[in-house]
């Protein structure tokens, strides 16, 4: 909330340097977004009258002026406008002066003559008619001559501010507003609080008789207080109240509008002001919109209504949104006479929706929702009718319209200073959150240890010793909290088991020179287009964010690989010769649509590479150390990904379960991300692989006897895979296998078309003896015909 | 025979002195002292020689053999030794060249900075717990004293999956979740990503991180909360590093504090990267609100605790200075090799 620091001072006394007042403020809970010195906007500007006029000699428009400073010196200053007078009161820019549109004033010659300065324009000094009237005028801006000559402009114009920007927390709507930030201020720096006049006269007559209220929903219209007053003079507001205005950021209108929005920032409490005669029957009515009905409000724009919307409405229509915006069809006009003024309580919930709902947010609504003080309603009328009578608007009528039924009184609220202390852990003594709490109005007693407070309605964030303690340590200062080392059971905390694993796994992967990447939980919901899957796959089930930031961001990803590519790609475009990534995210997989409980959050791994030297196996070679350290014991199958080469991709078994995914992307789909060069992806499902209980490492004896080492030279066909092979081998040697060793792979010339050669080591060994010839030959036999049966023939 | 042996012996003396290889030697040794060599041949001859001048022969003999010998030997490991440095100069590298290695890969940034949080803070017996990213309005919300049409709602903007499913603005619903489940002490950190609707520029993501804080026994106090957070922020910021409570307001905590540490960078005087203030702002935190309590079963009269809220991205770009978060979402092997 912007606010005016002279406004400000109008209710308590503030000495200290700006800079100083802030920081207390920000100790006492009142964040300070920022300060603007409004002093700063120009300098060395200041009032001057013209003394005398003669024409330039050297020029046809231009004319030299003697001008009165202030400084007991003429001052020559030589200006091209026309309007300009003998007698005028005028703004000067003196030499060396700033301007607020960046211009710096400095003494010169204009054809030849000395011209000291610079007579101002209002446009020169970025000013409205609103901030001076005249300032648009065309030519140099006349001043009133109100202020002695001399005078520095700014005070004039009332420059001599500061606009300071509290960031008011949501639990105290009492402070949206001047008054309430003033009553902190008077806390925190221990002075008086002023508070504004409500005094006015009444000119007789009476309100019952011109004007009825009626109040259907009580629930969403607790209090609703009217007044009238009549015989208005619409005019402009005095400078003084446009000046607080243009502070907070509102815009000065008319006398009366501008009182009530005067009020309203004065005291938190919106006011409502209609022109009497357009309230159809002379008769208000709270209530609940009829569905379909509409409203024009001020702003021009045509709203259609719904049956939960509250609506000030005359007797044929509705003329107002309640505490949001009023209706055109009501507005205060310029020629309007009679003034029917509102001071209301809406509920906050009710106010909420309907702003959400018509997307109208403002100044009243902002501060209902956040809460307004029932009991604040006819303070704010009373203030608002002062400043009628005050600035002479019109008559105000006796009687008074208050709806309500029945007002809080302020709350009893018990704590004793020893649990305040207990939750701070300090020890203040009693008579000092005593008075403190006094201090804050909130009426508090003390009873040996107990504390018995007062709470007004205006404060219902206050609810028990939690709060109390709050607001006695804001105003005590936190900087008594000195920290302490917490007691109790002295433990190393404990650590998930997944997070271990991933841990263990991400170790594999850095060690292998991969490098972790983080990307988003949402993804484009066509980024799944690129993988080609078939319409069945559950994977296209995605869940839908209902109010996403855009396209880009609209789906819970149900996989990783479409990031993954999209970093990849990201990389290769940066013309990054090579990259090994790795991430560990969720999967999102919805229980069933329409969502109606938490999906599945799967833990997932994606590894992605492309570059010299990668290809399908540098990749199994990354999935089966990750396996590995798993405890996991796994098959490897050909599958059927869309997205991924149909004859270099693998899935990895683990008992029947698909834990992963892996091979080379589909040259299309890489296209389709821009990657033109052969890349690689695996998907692993983490959830399935935490699973696998880790075997306890038992330590075998190292071997006493020799190896025998037999090479096997092989001709099989080229669709023969070397697995099966290796595994004949395996079966073949029994239990005297120690390792099987594929070392060389072969098609091309001296092997017939269709053919490959594989070549085998085998070690075999025994544990308890050194092998004989003879076992050594009836296992080689063994092998040679267990190789037969699968395909291979010995090469000669 | 006694002159011819000094003849021999000098003779072979001389020529050991002028070998240059191990082979010169080796044949020097053959031609001297071989089955065929002078100095057998001279021996071959005393047979002629008179009983009492044999012995003395003899070992003349053997003396003269033995000094052959032991000059061979010497010249030998001269030569070997001469032979040893000889190869060693010649295989000298250059050792400017770059040394062989397998690359390293690096983890996330925002996980170092969070294993550096996790070490720090189950070594002061937190454990490390999980929450799900889709929670419901209950646990984001409800459950913590921010009930619907709330203004405090405001304060985040929330990205909604249904009717009651949500993004989680925040991982302080790990701390209901935690606290329906387990019965005080509680000593918890909850690492996790959150969401809220922030267009994405240099300062803000749509998706961030946040490791969350709970504590709950019998006599936890705010200056417990402030000698944990001084803790924390000395191993993470230095051991001179202040701490500064400021009032707030968050609907769980109550008192709520912001929380400054003195600025690394300036020690508390005031630089650009603390804009002057000597402070920066790195969590929010408070104690447990008496409702926050009762609403997971914990007797506020009996139990209180404190909770804070760090968020890592914010404390990840402001220890690698990082100046724009998207960086961090980019993965660019170039960014990320640097961590």
């Amino acid at each position: 909330m912007k606010i005016s620091l002279n406004w400000l001072k109008r209710y308590v006394d503030i000495t200290l340097p700006v800079q100083e007042f802030c920081d207390k403020m920000v100790m006492a809970g009142f964040e300070v977004e920022s300060i603007e010195n409004l002093a700063d906007t120009m300098d060395n500007v200041v009032v001057a009258q013209i003394k005398k006029i003669v024409p330039h000699p050297d020029s046809d428009h231009l004319q030299i002026c003697t001008m009165d400073v202030g400084s007991g010196e003429d001052v020559q200053i030589i200006t091209g406008a026309q309007n300009v007078f003998e007698g005028a009161f005028v703004p000067a820019a003196l030499h060396n002066s700033h301007l607020p549109n960046g211009m710096v004033i400095k003494n010169g010659k204009l054809r030849g003559l000395p011209s000291n300065g610079m007579l101002c324009s209002g446009e020169e000094l970025c000013l409205k008619d609103c901030d001076y009237p005249g300032a648009e005028v065309n030519g140099i801006m006349i001043l009133k001559g109100d202020y002695p000559i001399g005078t520095d402009l700014r005070e004039v114009l009332g420059l001599f501010d500061y606009v300071i920007d509290f960031k008011i927390t949501a639990n105290r709507p009492d402070c949206q507003s001047v008054l309430g930030v003033a009553r902190e201020v008077s806390v925190v720096l221990k002075t008086e609080f002023r508070a504004p006049s409500c005094d006015y006269r009444v000119s007789g007559g009476s309100i019952h008789d011109i004007m009825k209220v009626d109040v259907l929903n009580v629930d969403c219209c607790p209090r609703y207080m009217g007044r009238a007053v009549r015989n208005l003079k619409i005019a402009e507001s005095p400078e003084w109240m446009k000046r607080c205005l243009k502070a907070a950021g509102m815009r000065p209108i008319n006398n009366i509008v501008d009182i009530t929005n005067f009020v309203m920032l004065e005291t938190g409490q919106p006011m409502h002001a209609f022109d009497m005669r357009d309230i159809a029957g002379h008769h208000i009515i709270v209530r609940n919109a009829d569905a379909g009905e509409h409203i024009v409000t001020l702003d021009g724009n045509d709203h259609e209504l719904t049956a939960e919307m509250l609506v000030i409405a005359d007797a044929e229509k509705p003329s107002c949104l309640a505490g949001i915006m009023g209706g055109l069809n009501s507005e205060i006009k310029d020629d309007t006479v009679d003034l029917f003024l509102e001071s209301a309580k809406f509920r906050r919930d009710n106010v909420r929706r309907t702003s959400r709902a018509l997307g109208l947010r403002t100044e009243s609504s902002g501060r209902y929702e956040r809460g307004t003080d029932i009991n604040n309603v006819e303070f704010a009328m009373n203030r608002a009718l002062a400043l009628i009578d005050e600035l002479g608007c019109g008559e105000i009528l006796d009687g008074v319209i208050d709806k309500n039924e029945g007002l809080p009184e302020r709350r009893e609220l018990k704590a004793t200073a020893s649990s305040i202390n207990a939750l701070l852990g300090l020890d203040i003594p009693a008579e000092t959150m005593l008075d403190i709490l006094c201090r804050l109005d909130l009426q508090a007693t003390l009873d040996g240890d107990m504390l018995t407070c007062r709470i007004p309605s205006i404060r219902d964030d206050i609810e028990g010793r939690a709060d109390l303690a709050e607001e006695v340590m804001r105003i005590y200062g936190y900087d008594h909290i000195i920290g302490t080392p917490m007691t109790g059971t002295v433990c190393r905390g404990n650590i998930l088991p997944e997070r271990k694993k991933n841990n263990a796994m991400k170790q594999v992967l850095l060690g292998n020179g991969l490098n972790e990447i983080t990307t988003y939980s949402f993804i484009s919901s066509k980024a799944i287009d690129a993988l080609h899957l078939n319409a069945e796959d559950r994977r296209l089930q995605q869940i839908r964010l209902l109010n996403p930031l855009g396209e880009e961001y609209s789906v819970m990803r149900t996989q990783l690989v479409t990031s993954m590519l999209t970093v990849l790609a990201t990389n290769y475009n940066n013309k990054n010769e090579a990259a090994r990534l790795f991430e560990i995210s969720k999967r999102f997989v919805a229980k069933e649509f329409p969502l109606t409980e938490q999906p599945q959050e799967l833990a997932t791994m994606c590894i992605g590479l492309y570059g010299e030297g990668e290809d399908f196996f540098t990749l199994k070679g990354l999935l089966e150390q990750v396996l590995k350290v798993c405890g996991a014991v796994c098959r490897y199958e050909r599958s059927d990904e869309p997205y991924l080469h149909p004859g270099r991709q693998a899935k990895v078994l683990l008992g029947d379960a698909t834990v992963a995914v892996f091979g080379e992307v589909h040259p299309k789909v890489a296209q389709a991300y821009g990657i033109d060069t052969r890349c690689y992806v695996a998907e692993l499902k983490l959830d399935a692989l935490y699973q696998v209980v880790q075997k306890q490492i038992l330590y075998r004896p190292l071997p006493k006897f020799p190896p025998v080492l037999r090479d096997f030279a092989l001709l099989c066909t080229a669709e023969t895979p070397v697995g099966t092979l290796e595994d004949a081998i395996r079966e073949g040697a029994g239990k005297l296998c120690e390792k099987v060793e594929l070392f060389d792979v072969y098609e091309g010339s001296q092997i017939p078309q269709g053919m490959k050669s594989v070549a085998f080591r085998a070690v075999l060994r025994s544990a308890e003896a050194t092998l004989t010839d003879e076992q050594i030959e009836r296992a080689t036999a063994k092998i040679i015909k267990k190789l037969e049966a699968a395909g291979a023939t010995l090469r000669q | 025979m006694k002159e011819k042996l000094q003849a021999i012996l000098q003779e072979a003396l001389t020529a050991t002195q002028s070998v240059q290889t191990q082979q010169e030697a080796e044949e020097l040794k053959v031609r001297y002292l071989g089955k065929k060599g002078e100095l057998t041949a001279i021996l071959k001859q005393m047979g002629s020689l008179s009983a009492e001048e044999r012995p003395v022969v003899g070992q003349m003999a053997n003396e003269v053999r033995a000094q052959i010998e032991t000059a061979v030997r010497e010249k030998l490991e001269i030569i070997k030794e001469k032979a040893i440095e000889q190869k060693l100069a010649a295989e000298a590298l250059d050792i400017t060249m770059p040394g062989k290695s397998n690359k390293q890969g690096r983890l996330h940034p925002l996980n170092t900075v969070l294993d550096d949080l996790i070490d720090i803070f189950q070594s002061m017996g937190f454990d490390v717990v999980d929450g799900p990213e889709v929670e419901t309005d209950y646990y984001n919300f409800e459950a913590l004293n921010v009930p619907a049409d709330h203004p405090a709602r405001d304060m985040q903007d929330t990205f909604y999956l249904g009717e009651n499913l949500l993004l989680r603005t925040q991982t302080s619903a790990a701390q209901i979740r935690t606290m329906k489940k387990r019965k005080p002490p509680i000593r918890i950190i909850c690492p996790g990503r959150v969401f809220r609707a922030d267009e994405v520029d240099a300062t803000h993501s749509p998706v961030f991180h946040q490791v969350e804080g709970l504590v709950v026994d019998k006599g936890i106090t705010m200056c417990d909360l402030k000698g944990t957070l001084e803790q924390f922020a000395h191993e993470i910021y230095g051991p001179e590093t202040k701490v500064k409570f400021r009032p707030s307001f968050f609907p769980f905590t109550e008192p709520s504090v912001e929380v400054d540490v003195s600025c690394s960078e300036c020690g508390g005087k005031g630089c650009r990267v603390c804009k002057g203030s000597g402070w920066i702002e790195i969590l929010g935190a408070g104690m447990v609100h008496p409702h926050v309590l009762s609403e997971c079963g914990i007797d506020p009269e009996e139990y209180s605790g404190f909770a804070f809220g760090i968020g890592l991205d914010r404390l990840t770009t402001t220890r690698y200075k990082i100046s724009d978060i998207r960086l961090l979402f980019e993965n660019d092997i170039r960014f990320l090799e640097q961590f």
